[in-house]
């Protein structure tokens, strides 16, 4: 089954510029000067219901703008978009008994009540019955480790602490869809592994889709299997999470230590020399056109060899690859 | 059920904005009497004056009263109930709408309902001292007070939506929502018989005052079947007009991303 | 003075209030004068009423807000990091607020002015009316002395936002800001002009309008004795809350 289905996307703002002061001020209002910024700009895709779908995009690429769309926010300039059998925008009320959305940067927990304040109103707005919302609260609470949290008004809680309680009480009302715009934005490492991992499971146990965006490229390897890429308004790629590693993770960076100094001209054929130490050289090659094992063992007959790393690049690099190509205009 | 639903929202909703003000109770007792005792300032202004002057054109001390006490708990009750009645340009500007909109409640309702002043409960409670203080004390009066109160406060709310509305179109409304705002209530303070022909229609169309004020007080001087019909015709226009205009502005709704907290 | 001239919007604003305010007073005093019949009251026409409203409200309108500034600043214990500083905290808040608080009453003026003279005609007594300038000027030092030792009062207690606001109200109607204290009864006109609310307001607005030499005698020297009096208290207590600070280490 289909769970959101885009045609053709596209929103266009219209922005009124002022000139400075106050004669710009009157200006404005006699005779406005418009301009408009194309958001977005012909966005088609699809999800599966259940599927983990990631959203990424540099700041200003149209993901939050897509997603305020998707949940009737916005109006559409042109196209079409249908979510779990609603037209967003126009059964807006419907569709949000549905859904569940967790906005980064636009907290819904009331900011001087414990978080319980919260998830009881949220109970009134959903017309939850009084005794379900009970057991639901503590089963989310659980899963959500903030059981012991629930009672401190929202000010005090860390930001991580305040996301899980934001992300609890998204679900709430068992949604079949959870929208999540950013929700890692601002949190240290080992909050976002902790949402990461929270979000993954309550997706797993209740079935729950969940379109999430993010300009981090590890809250879409962690959480995701398929990733749309867009910039500028517009899909630039669509495939699975493993796909595009494969497709783009072609090359490794290997770091070697020696027991004795190294030679200033180091050098192995197929392979780019990226530092040269006293100690220890940093390569990368292209594992298509050198294999692994090869350059491994050229490099154990160079020297002594203390220490070897081999990693990928990071998916953050892969991203940027593929904004940088897009911006050439040569898309694989 | 339909509405029966969203009457227990609004109930669950003014109960978190209850114990949200709870949650700095010296604060809210400090708003509560300090605007009592700021009304107490006009209380004085209207006695003494009213001590040298006794009648103008009709209206003496205990007419002021009520008139006084119709307005503060109209006003009171709007920004007690609807504490977002005075920001919702800057959340739309703010587009501060979203959370609103993303929770399947009436946009309007909820958002004006999602904050409450502390004050507004002061100038509630002020209304009703002053309107026992005219010493009107029959049941009848009473009964006349509070519907043309209410009447009256719908006609506030409503026109200040529209007021505030105005930032769908122009961004920036909250100055022009403001002074909006003191104009109706400057005006509602004053008995109409102070302003002639022009003035007069004015109060009743472009700053209805005169449903806040003066045709309720008039009400509770006197039951008059015309009066009530005015006021019901008066508070239905401006809620229409109202709701028009929000839902035709929210259209036009650009969001935004500035960060901001739900208070 | 920049920083009030970079916000037009926000002069124009209370220029709006002020308008608005005029012409409701001149509505209410013009019915209210037809009522009684008299051309006089209390030896105040309609035109000297609705032009001693218009200075009492630029007043008010116009005033420096220091009140939070100074009760901030003590709570905080900023006001230590100030003692090292070869200025005195007081007078430093004044003279900084001054700019605007003159800007200010430039626009009210002018605006509210312009109201009253459309409704009632020129202002009655002029040039002598000029006087009303340094009257404003010592109107706002006694405020300035009463506001500073609310704001002082924070030494003692937490929040004097209580305070203030009895303050403002006492103003608005023993200082005579809605009702010329001349129309009060006798004794209550009497009581109001031996307390100093009436020389924050009363004062430059009754003088405005009827500028004799006994008149400036009476409510200058009145606003004279407050301030000597108002201001060595004020230098007394900053100087003990000073110390008390210092004692205590901020």
């Amino acid at each position: 089954m289909i769970a959101i289905r885009t045609k053709g996307l596209e929103k266009e703002f219209i922005t009124r510029r002022k000139k400075a002061g106050f004669t710009g001020s009157l200006r404005a209002l006699v005779r406005p000067e418009k301009s408009s910024v194309h958001a977005v700009r012909g966005i088609s895709f699809e999800m599966e219901q259940g599927e983990l779908l990631g959203f990424i995009g540099p700041n200003g690429a149209g993901k939050s703008t897509t997603i305020k769309i998707l949940t009737g926010i916005l109006h559409p300039s042109k196209g079409d978009a249908e979510v779990l059998g609603y037209i967003p925008w126009k059964d807006r009320k419907k569709l949000a008994f549905n859904i569940g959305t967790v906005f980064g940067q636009r907290p819904q927990l009331w900011y001087h009540l414990p978080a319980i304040d919260t998830f009881q109103l949220f109970a009134k707005i959903y017309e939850q019955d009084d005794k379900e919302v009970k057991k639901r609260i503590a089963y989310l609470s659980e899963a959500f480790e903030i059981t012991h949290l629930l009672e401190t008004p929202v000010r005090k809680l860390s930001l991580g602490q305040r996301m899980r309680c934001e992300v609890a009480a998204s679900l709430l009302h068992q949604p079949s869809l959870l929208l999540l715009d950013e929700p890692s934005i601002g949190l240290d490492v080992v909050a976002k592994q902790r949402i990461r991992d929270t979000i993954k499971r309550m997706s797993e146990l209740e079935k729950v889709g969940v379109l999430l965006t993010s300009h981090d490229a590890g809250d879409i390897e962690a959480l995701c299997k398929r990733v749309i890429i867009i910039n500028h308004g517009q899909l630039i790629y669509q495939d699975r999470v493993s796909a595009l590693k494969r497709n783009y993770l072609t090359t490794k960076e290997v770091g070697v230590r020696y027991a004795e100094a190294v030679p200033p001209d180091f050098n192995l054929d197929g392979v780019e020399v990226l530092k040269t130490g006293k100690y220890g050289v940093k390569l990368r090659f292209d594992t298509r056109k050198t294999p692994v094992d090869g350059v491994i063992a050229r490099l154990a007959s160079a020297g002594n060899l203390l220490d070897v790393t081999i990693s990928d690049p990071s998916l953050e690099e892969v991203i940027r690859t593929i904004y940088e190509e897009n911006e050439t205009g040569e898309i694989r | 059920m339909h509405i029966k639903s969203e009457l227990r929202f609004l109930s669950a909703l003014w109960r978190a904005n209850f114990l949200s003000l709870m949650e700095y109770r010296a604060s809210f007792i400090m708003a509560v009497f300090g605007m009592m005792l700021n009304n107490a300032a006009y209380f004085i202004f209207w006695f003494i004056f009213f001590d040298r002057f006794e009648k103008v054109q009709g209206w003496g001390l205990s007419d002021m009263f009520v008139l006084f006490g119709s307005v503060a708990s109209a006003f009171g009750l709007s920004v007690f109930l609807f504490g977002n009645v005075h920001f919702l340009a800057d959340i739309i500007a703010g587009g501060r709408l979203d959370y609103y909109l993303s929770l399947p409640r009436p946009v309007l309702l909820h958002s004006l309902a999602s904050r409450s002043s502390a004050s507004g409960l002061g100038d509630f409670i002020y209304g009703f001292i002053s309107f026992l203080l005219a010493g009107q004390f029959t049941v009848d009066a009473m009964g006349r007070f509070l519907l043309g109160m209410l009447l009256g406060a719908v006609v506030f709310v409503s026109f200040q939506v529209i007021a505030q509305s105005l930032a769908f179109w122009v961004g920036n409304a909250s100055m022009i929502a403001a002074q909006a705002s003191n104009a109706i209530v400057t005006f509602a303070l004053y008995p109409l018989t102070l302003f002639d022909g022009t003035a007069k229609l004015i109060l009743f169309t472009v700053i209805p005052a005169a449903f806040i004020g003066a045709v309720p007080a008039e009400f509770v001087r006197a039951f008059s079947l015309d009066r009530l019909i005015l006021m019901v015709a008066g508070a239905i226009t401006m809620l229409s007009l109202a709701v028009f205009m929000f839902y035709r502005g929210l259209r036009r709704y650009e969001s935004g991303s500035a960060i901001q907290v739900q208070v | 003075m920049i920083n009030a001239l970079a916000y037009p919007a926000d002069l124009f604003s209370r220029s709006f209030v002020m308008i608005l305010f005029m012409w409701v007073f001149f509505q209410l005093w013009r019915v209210t004068y037809g009522s009684t019949g008299q051309e006089s009251i209390s030896g105040l026409t309609l035109k000297d009423t609705l032009w001693y409203l218009m200075i009492a409200e630029t007043v008010i309108l116009s005033k420096p807000r220091l009140g939070r500034e100074i009760s901030t600043q003590v709570k905080d214990g900023s006001v230590a990091y100030l003692l090292n500083k070869p200025y005195n905290f007081l007078l430093y808040q004044l003279s900084v607020s001054i700019g605007e608080t003159l800007m200010r009453m430039v626009v009210n003026l002018v605006f509210g002015g312009a109201i009253v003279w459309l409704a009632v005609g020129p202002p009655p007594q002029m040039p002598a009316g000029l006087i009303v300038f340094p009257a404003i000027l010592l109107a706002w030092l006694v405020d300035f002395c009463m506001v500073a030792l609310i704001g002082l009062f924070a030494f003692v207690i937490e929040d004097v936002s209580a305070f203030e606001w009895i303050y403002s109200k006492l103003v608005l109607v023993l200082g005579g800001v809605l009702l010329p204290l001349d129309f009060f009864p006798d004794w209550l006109r009497t009581a109001s002009l031996s307390l100093p609310f009436a020389y924050t307001t009363y004062a430059p607005a009754r003088l405005f309008v009827e500028p004799t030499l006994e008149g400036a005698m009476a409510l200058i020297g009145g606003q004279l004795a407050w301030l000597a009096i108002l201001g060595l208290l004020l230098a007394f207590v900053f100087n003990r809350g000073m110390q008390h600070l210092v004692i205590n280490g901020g």
